[in-house]
């Protein structure tokens, strides 16, 4: 286990998981003095039934009869200020955020509003504007996948502006983050298949990414692990609730590792790629993955190996010669792409062909390959990719991953 | 994983870690809303070197630092509250402890006696309830920390404070502090945090979260500790040490008090005996009766103990003796490297027959004091056989 | 006498004047790249008319600001002087900055070490440091550079890393 020259490792979240976690929350609530929590979520969530399961939890030890369940999926400044307004004028004493990446971005903006009486959100954008603890956030995620109940980021839009603003501080991690394997029992096979390889991605590009160190390194390995079993099978097998709860914790582990370590190339393509094309961030990072390992291979081989064993077991590590091994992770993982694709019907996409829209259209037509390589590099998930990437790195990765082709490692300009 | 319950985790210490991390020192202060913070030091134990390092760092920043160097092994809530008196006047808005045992300890009762603002820091006791956060912590632990820097626990006055609130902050590991003068400062160290980070490691309530602190920590005192030992100026290595002795705090806040520590701390506290050193006596003896009595697990530690070649090439069914047995030559090595400065029994330790029985006494007043008082008497040394 | 003595911090004048220089150094660099690279100059013209960037050291400087005077790219010494500043890289320590600039540490590892703060939009930020990687491999033999970039670029034309090396060292030297 490598120690670095130098490294930072912070995760302040108090985890609390379980098939019944939930039930917990009223006592943490109260241990921090708050008894009416505002609760957010959107509709999709609310509609799934499982804000009653939540409600029914917290019971009447706190009153949590106020709820808010339309923050959009795409959710602004103007959410954010409404929610803040709908907290204060009800004089609420914490947040329960039920949800995924838009609820938690959503809730983090609330409680910087509501805790600095802030009137311009704005002014606490950028890194390290906030200076003390916000009220107490209790993150409920709802999708085993997105890390974003223990990371410290924020992105909250103003669509008005044109701007997409972006947080950042320790003070923005929620207080309590809940894994409650209800909260995910009832999320579709080919959902489930693709925030999985999200987590997945999270993992294994905070595996081989600049920041790794010791801690989000045993993070990341344990998140693989788990993963490459559980996520098949509870594709396979949604009311599994074991494998349910495993996937909510592995994809926790994950987002731990990730918020240290940060993440490359895979996102950074896949941020663009949703940007431009608007398809959903898990099947890209599915897609990508596959990529974002080749494409670094030739610096990182040697850490990419160690992966082998977390998720094929000690008879295929021993089997598969040390030089070998990242390349064995390469395909292990493309033919985990092709198992999750087998399973949903082919809903999983495996290139960036197959993604298809409602209507059947194809979502990420080839001549638009330019236009993503180019908002890629307005993106910062490439500060963190060991190599180094530019438009013609990009294009060369994003026409591979969409024509389905292994990469052809020899085009990869080495310095 | 065990599912059946409801489980949790938290640490709430961030690490930074290596080559000039305390000079950041003043901007993660800053980013805490602190600009006066008071270091608490024991001068003799951490030397005057580490002092002027740690004040050396807050240069070009302007700031004003208070300095109590005065800690000594003593130190009780009379102290505390003598502190807490002139913090109140001073308005120091944040702590930084320097150096590992009661330093850490005063430190973190002295911040909850400022942050409640107590009238009177001699009644605090372990049941004072502690709800709310209190004023920033930064630990910065040297050579010679024990790993309950960063863990929610401080001892003081023979009493056991603990809550998640108490725990620091921010644990700061610097390189230039981590050397040691001598190797068994550095066994000390990293026996202290093999001894809590593997009996988190293999306890049967363990959860994914703790382990990969435990395994982490496992694996440096593993891979660093025999290289630091055997040259107390390997930066690198000792500074990997001081990462596992600060990962073992973490895992062992989330674990239940075992049975190592209990043994490590009784001794400290009577004898000021340094835990790594009564942990290393009996760290196999308690691991192997654990797994006889199918209370711990040590197949879970070939892994980090052994890397992932020979765990992969162990049968499962052979991974606890393997674990076992590693432990053993690892252990056996280290008293190798120290000759007499790591004493292998309570007599090699100096501890006298008489002392030994106050030992058994208090020993015998815990839940599990019947075993304990077992091992107490099995490291006796002498002639007298190791009995299973 | 209190058992508590409260201590000045104290100053590091030889390393502030290192740290200066190098930032000193390196915003003439950039003006100078600005006009003899077509890359820098490139991502300049992405950048607004006035916009201004500061790199430099908390939490008590030195700074170097660079910024656009109608459309000019012009090294504005140590002091914003009340101009607004779009992007601040901020590095966390005098210490770490001198780590930095004496090319122990490459840009792209402090930041992967977390010694980097970033503030402002990350486009515009990222645009600023693909320009400090371009002036670095300028001003730093290969030796030096390929430890301060991820990437050398090998692929450079021998007569663009000749050329632009020359034109980048005088006009940097000279300040024009
Ligand atoms: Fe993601």
């Amino acid at each position: 286990m490598l120690l670095p020259d130098y490294y930072e490792f912070c995760c302040r979240v108090k985890i609390v998981a379980g098939h019944d976690a939930l039930e917990k929350i009223p006592d943490l609530l109260i241990e921090r003095g708050a008894k009416k929590p505002l609760v957010i979520t959107d509709k999709g969530v609310a509609g799934a039934g499982l804000i009653d399961i939540v409600s029914r939890a917290l019971g009447d030890r706190v009153q949590a009869d106020l709820i808010a369940d339309d923050v959009p999926p795409d959710s602004d400044l103007r959410v954010v200020n409404r929610l803040a307004r709908l907290y204060r004028d009800n004089a609420c004493d914490a947040i329960i955020a039920v949800g995924g990446g838009s609820v938690m971005d959503t809730a983090k903006g609330i409680n910087i509003v509501v805790s600095e009486n802030a009137e311009d959100l704005m002014a606490f954008s950028g890194v390290g504007a906030l200076k003390r603890p916000l009220k107490p956030l209790v993150a409920v995620p709802t999708t085993a996948g997105t890390g974003s109940e223990v990371t410290q980021v924020a992105v909250i839009k103003d669509h008005e502006k044109h701007l997409k603003m972006a947080f950042g501080s320790y003070f923005l991690l929620p207080d309590i983050s809940i894994l409650d394997s209800r909260m995910t029992l009832t999320m579709p096979p080919f959902i489930t298949a693709m925030t999985g390889m999200d987590a997945m991605s999270h993992a294994v590009e905070a595996y081989y990414c600049l920041q790794k160190n010791p801690l989000s390194d045993a993070h990341a390995l344990s998140a693989v692990g788990m993963i490459y079993r559980h996520l098949p099978l509870v594709v396979k097998n949604p009311d599994d609730r074991e494998g349910r709860l495993a996937m909510a914790v592995a994809a926790c582990l994950a987002g731990i590792a990730f918020s240290n370590s940060m993440v490359g190339l895979v996102h950074n393509l896949g941020h663009a790629t949703g940007s431009v094309c608007g398809v959903p961030h898990g099947l890209c990072m599915a897609i990508l993955l596959p990529y974002g390992l080749e494409y670094n291979l030739h610096k990182m081989a040697d850490v990419m190996a160690e992966l082998l064993l977390p998720m094929a077991g000690e008879q295929v590590y021993l089997a598969t010669p040390a030089e070998q091994r990242a390349q064995k992770v390469v395909s292990l993982i493309r033919g985990l792409n092709e198992d999750l694709h087998a399973i949903t019907g082919g809903r999983h996409a495996r290139c960036l062909q197959e993604i298809k829209d409602r209507e059947g259209k194809p979502s990420v037509p080839r001549d638009v390959l330019p236009q993503i390589a180019a908002a890629a590099l307005l993106d910062g998930a490439s500060i963190y990719n060991p190599e180094d990437t530019d438009y013609e790195d990009n294009l060369m990765v994003l026409e591979a991953a969409w024509e389905g082709k292994p990469l052809d490692r020899s085009r990869v300009k080495k310095g | 994983m065990n599912s059946a319950a409801v489980f949790d985790f938290t640490c709430p210490v961030k690490t930074n870690s290596g080559n000039k991390a305390l000079e950041h020192l003043p901007v993660e202060l800053a980013g805490l809303n602190a600009v006066n913070p008071l270091i608490v030091a024991n001068a003799r134990a951490v030397g005057p070197k580490a002092v002027r390092t740690l004040m050396n760092a807050f240069g070009d920043s302007k700031m004003t630092l208070g300095l109590f160097e005065g800690v000594t092994e003593a130190a009780d809530l009379g102290v505390v509250d003598h502190l807490k008196n002139i913090c109140l006047e001073k308005k120091y808005d944040a702590f930084i402890a320097l150096g590992g045992g009661k330093a850490a300890d005063v430190a973190k009762v002295l911040n909850l006696a400022v942050s409640l603002k107590t009238p009177d820091a001699r009644q605090l006791s372990p049941k004072t309830p502690v709800r709310k956060r209190l004023l920033p912590l930064v630990v910065v632990p040297t050579a010679g920390a024990d790993g309950l820097e960063t863990s929610g626990f401080a001892h003081l006055n023979r009493m056991i404070f603990s809550s998640e609130f108490l725990a620091p902050g921010l644990a700061v590991l610097d390189s230039r502090l981590a050397r040691a003068r001598k190797g068994i400062l550095m066994a000390a160290t990293g026996l202290a945090a093999l001894g809590r980070a593997v009996e988190s490691h293999v306890s049967a309530d363990r959860n994914p979260f703790q382990k990969a602190y435990s395994f982490a920590a496992v694996r440096f005192v593993r891979e660093n500790l025999p290289a630091a030992v055997a040259d107390p100026g390997n930066k690198k290595a000792a500074l990997a040490v001081l990462n596992a002795a600060a990962m073992s705090g973490c895992a062992f806040s989330n674990a239940a008090s075992g049975r190592l520590h209990k043994l490590g701390q009784v001794f400290y506290e009577l004898l000021g005996i340094p835990q790594g050193v009564i942990m290393g006596m009996c760290l196999s003896r308690v691991l192997e009766d654990g797994f006889r009595e199918g209370s711990c697990d040590p197949a879970a530690l070939l892994q980090p103990l052994a890397g992932d070649d020979a765990f992969a090439r162990t049968p499962a069914g052979k991974r606890a003796e393997a674990a076992l047995a590693l432990l053993n030559r690892f252990l056996e090595e280290l008293r190798g490297a120290l000759g007499k400065d790591l004493p292998k029994s309570l007599s090699e330790a100096g501890v006298s027959g008489y002392r030994k029985e106050e030992i058994l006494d208090v020993l015998g007043k815990d839940e599990d004091g019947h075993y304990l008082r077992g091992v107490v008497e099995g490291m006796a040394g002498g002639k007298r056989e190791r009995k299973g | 006498m209190s058992i508590i003595k409260d201590v000045q911090s104290g100053k590091k004048p030889l390393k502030r004047a290192y740290v200066a220089i190098f930032l000193w150094f390196t915003g003439r660099a950039i003006q100078a790249a600005a006009k003899v690279d077509s890359e820098v100059k490139k991502e300049f013209e992405k950048l607004p008319e006035d916009f201004t960037f500061s790199l430099g050291c908390l939490p008590c400087g030195p700074w170097m600001v660079v910024g656009r005077e109608k459309g000019v790219v012009k090294y504005l010494g140590g002091d914003s002087r009340g101009r607004p500043v779009q992007v601040r890289l901020a590095i966390k320590s005098l210490d770490a900055g001198f780590l930095i600039l004496s090319f122990q540490e490459s840009t792209a590892l402090a930041t992967a070490r977390n010694r980097l703060i970033t503030d402002g939009e990350i486009p515009q930020a990222l645009a600023i440091i693909r320009i400090l990687d371009i002036v670095e491999v300028y001003l730093l033999p290969k030796l030096i550079a390929s430890l301060a970039v991820k990437r050398y670029p090998s692929w450079w034309s021998f007569g663009r890393k000749l050329g632009g090396r020359i034109g980048v060292y005088t006009r940097t030297l000279l300040g024009i």
